[in-house]
């Protein structure tokens, strides 16, 4: 023990005296570790992030999508057989999935983007036509004025309802927007009520402040063909999903065919995308990885130089009695030394990124990442310096002592 | 015999040269230290006083003949049993002194001490104190090799090859990068360490150097004359 010890102290001394090339021998795995601490922080991030805005959205939900998208087992999309992904709910759908008694809210979807315009500012945001349920479903509170009601879906009602973040774009402070005519893609609408802030967006996830929402049915003015990409259902206790899920096929497939559309948990979908992204991660983690190789070579490198370097050090250290392992596992202990400290920096840095990026996005540096992260990089020291070291202890003693 | 601390019998060393002839830098030597004893190898540039002084501390191997240390033939060992005999048996004083720069004087004189296989009878530290106060280098304990005269380095390296307490001290020209000021001064040095009981076996092209050994071992083109 005592002698791994010593080994790691001299060769830290010994870098310790050549810091410059110390430090730019770590730099490759600096960079590679480095990368690969990054890229999973945010893969994990992401993750985090995307399972909180589902959250967000609430829970008890079954989205009724076209097309046999999901598997049985909810995890993998399939490429449903012939089933289509083009809207095709209808008005009658989402009344009679409002009968169905575990249903609580029933929210149709149709998105559009538009070009929104108060006065002389123009302004691009994302059209939700939908029903009133999309309020209570989601959480969504008016902060200014209210929100619109069944009676101005049915009608027609040319009102809206403003994110907080358009509002604010629009009319610099939101509460000013109440009552004013504003213009949605040439449309004159009158603005009712200004969301809470909800957060999110700009991670490509929704950014639900910039929405603006109008009845479904008013929407018919841009959904010319009457029809919806996807309804969403909530249900009144979540002991009522499995019921509930059964209802809304069965009042479904009086109109459509079981290929035609399928009903789905948001935990469903989460995990799919969970395993999308795990993918991605993976994909993107090795590609990482290859920098980490880089650096490896990098020390596999500067490894040889030291070792012709010190041919006559190596000669005497066998003249006093070393053996071919003591040499071997001191080039080895340096190699993995300057791995190492390239592993910690690159680990440092990451944190200090990490750190400054939580401020806007939830990305965070996991144990296993830092396990990872020295795990691999005293790897990459011992697999690269294996070889320069073997080459020193391989020496022949006379030939090391007599070397100039 | 028991006395014979190592023997070398019908030693050759013969090399492969580029072109397949074969030169031959030692032929059939025949040699016997005893214990106590304070040898000199003399002789001509390259007539292969280093290539014997490094068979005998066991880094190099013959190609013929065979060498015995207190009676046992070591050809059979291993490199493992080699370096641990190398460690216990020899101590080597060398002409560019050999010290590693990056260790402080006391490292240096500490590092066959990294090296050894066995217990000590002795504290190598406090040893190494005594060594540095006998040779006038304790206050130099944490000085760097390169910020010390070169009289005070061979005197390190003296210091290095005695921590182990062997039986043997090979030195290969030990004053040739000294004035002869200095080498009078490390002579005197290795004169007492002999005094004191230890064997040792001097390389020299120097004649005066040589007389003050009590045996001298002349070579010549491989071959012992004297
Ligand atoms: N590896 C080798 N290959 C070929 N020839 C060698 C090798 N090592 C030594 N020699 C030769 O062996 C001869 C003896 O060398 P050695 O170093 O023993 O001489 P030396 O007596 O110590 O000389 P010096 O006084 O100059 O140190 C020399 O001619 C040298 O060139
Ligand atoms: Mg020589």
């Amino acid at each position: 023990m005592k002698y791994v010890i010593d080994l790691f102290k001299s060769a830290i001394t010994d870098f310790g005296k050549n810091k410059g090339r110390t430090f730019l021998t770590s730099l490759g795995i600096l960079i590679g570790v480095m990368s690969v601490v990054l890229l999973m922080a945010a893969g994990a991030g992401l993750k985090l992030y995307i399972s909180q805005q589902f959250e967000s959205l609430g829970t008890n939900l079954l989205y009724v999508m076209p097309g046999n998208m999901f598997g049985e087992g909810g995890t993998g999309i399939r490429a449903g057989a012939g089933g289509s992904i083009a809207p095709i709910f209808e008005e009658k759908d989402i009344v009679d999935l409002k009968r169905i008694k575990e249903a609580e809210y029933v929210i149709p979807y149709y998105q559009k983007s538009i070009k929104v315009s108060f006065e002389a500012i123009a302004e691009y945001s994302t059209l939700n036509a939908t029903s009133e349920d999309v309020f209570p479903s989601r959480n969504f509170v008016a902060e200014y004025g209210t929100v619109f009601s069944s009676a101005d879906n049915s009608a027609r009602n040319k009102v809206a309802v403003l994110g907080s973040k358009i509002a604010e774009k629009l009319f610099s402070d939101p509460s000013l927007a109440l009552s004013k005519k504003i213009r949605i893609d040439g449309q004159s609408f009158r603005v009712i009520g200004v969301l809470q802030s909800k957060g999110g967006g700009g991670f490509g996830g929704p950014d639900f402040d910039n929405y603006i929402y109008i009845p479904y049915k008013t929407g018919y003015i841009f959904n010319t063909d009457k029809k919806f990409i996807e309804i969403m259902v909530k249900a009144k206790t979540s002991e009522a999903l499995p019921l509930l899920k059964e209802d809304i096929k069965n009042v479904l497939l009086k109109r459509l065919e079981t290929d035609d559309f399928s009903v789905v948990e948001s935990t469903e979908i989460l995990n799919t995308i969970g395993s999308i992204f795990s993918i991605l991660n993976v994909v993107l983690v090795a590609i990482a990885a290859i920098s980490l190789v880089v650096g490896g070579i990098g020390i596999l490198n500067i490894m040889y130089v030291t070792v012709s370097e010190r041919i006559k050090e190596i000669g005497v250290r066998r003249a006093l009695g070393a053996r071919r392992n003591d040499i071997l596992w001191q080039f080895l202990a340096e190699a993995v030394v300057l791995s190492v400290f390239g592993g910690v920096m690159g680990l440092g840095i990451s944190a200090i990124v990490v750190f400054l990026m939580q401020s806007f996005f939830p990305a965070y540096i996991s144990i296993s990442s830092i396990l990872l992260a020295l795990g691999t990089s005293s790897l990459i020291g011992i697999v690269f310096g294996v070889f320069p070291a073997k080459k020193a202890a391989d020496l022949s003693p006379i030939d090391a002592i007599r070397y100039e | 015999m028991s006395s014979i601390v190592i023997s070398l019998k019908n030693i050759s060393k013969r090399y492969v040269m580029g072109d397949e002839t074969i030169f031959t830098a030692l032929s059939d030597i025949n040699l016997d230290i005893n214990k106590g004893e304070y040898v000199a190898i003399v002789g001509q540039s390259g007539s292969g006083k280093s290539t014997l002084m490094h068979i005998i501390g066991l880094l190099d191997k013959p190609t013929d003949g065979k060498v015995m240390i207190e009676g046992k033939d070591i050809s059979t060992l291993d490199d493992d049993a080699t370096s641990t005999l190398r460690s216990e048996f020899v101590g080597f004083v060398f002409q560019q002194f050999n010290l590693l720069n990056k260790l402080t004087i006391k490292e240096n004189i500490l590092l066959p001490v990294e090296y050894a296989r066995r217990k000590f009878d002795y504290n190598p530290s406090e040893r190494a104190d005594y060594l540095m106060k006998r040779f006038g280098i304790f206050d130099k304990k944490d000085s760097f090799p390169n910020k010390i005269s070169g009289g005070q380095q061979q005197r390190v390296a003296i210091a290095r090859a005695l921590i182990m307490n062997p039986k043997l001290i090979l030195a290969d020209e030990p004053t040739g990068n000294l004035d002869t000021k200095t080498g009078d001064e490390i002579m005197e040095l290795f004169g007492e360490l002999n005094k004191e009981g230890i064997t040792i076996l001097i390389v020299t092209h120097e004649h005066d150097i040589a007389e003050r050994a009590r045996r001298q071992i002349k070579i010549k083109d491989g071959e012992v004359v004297k």
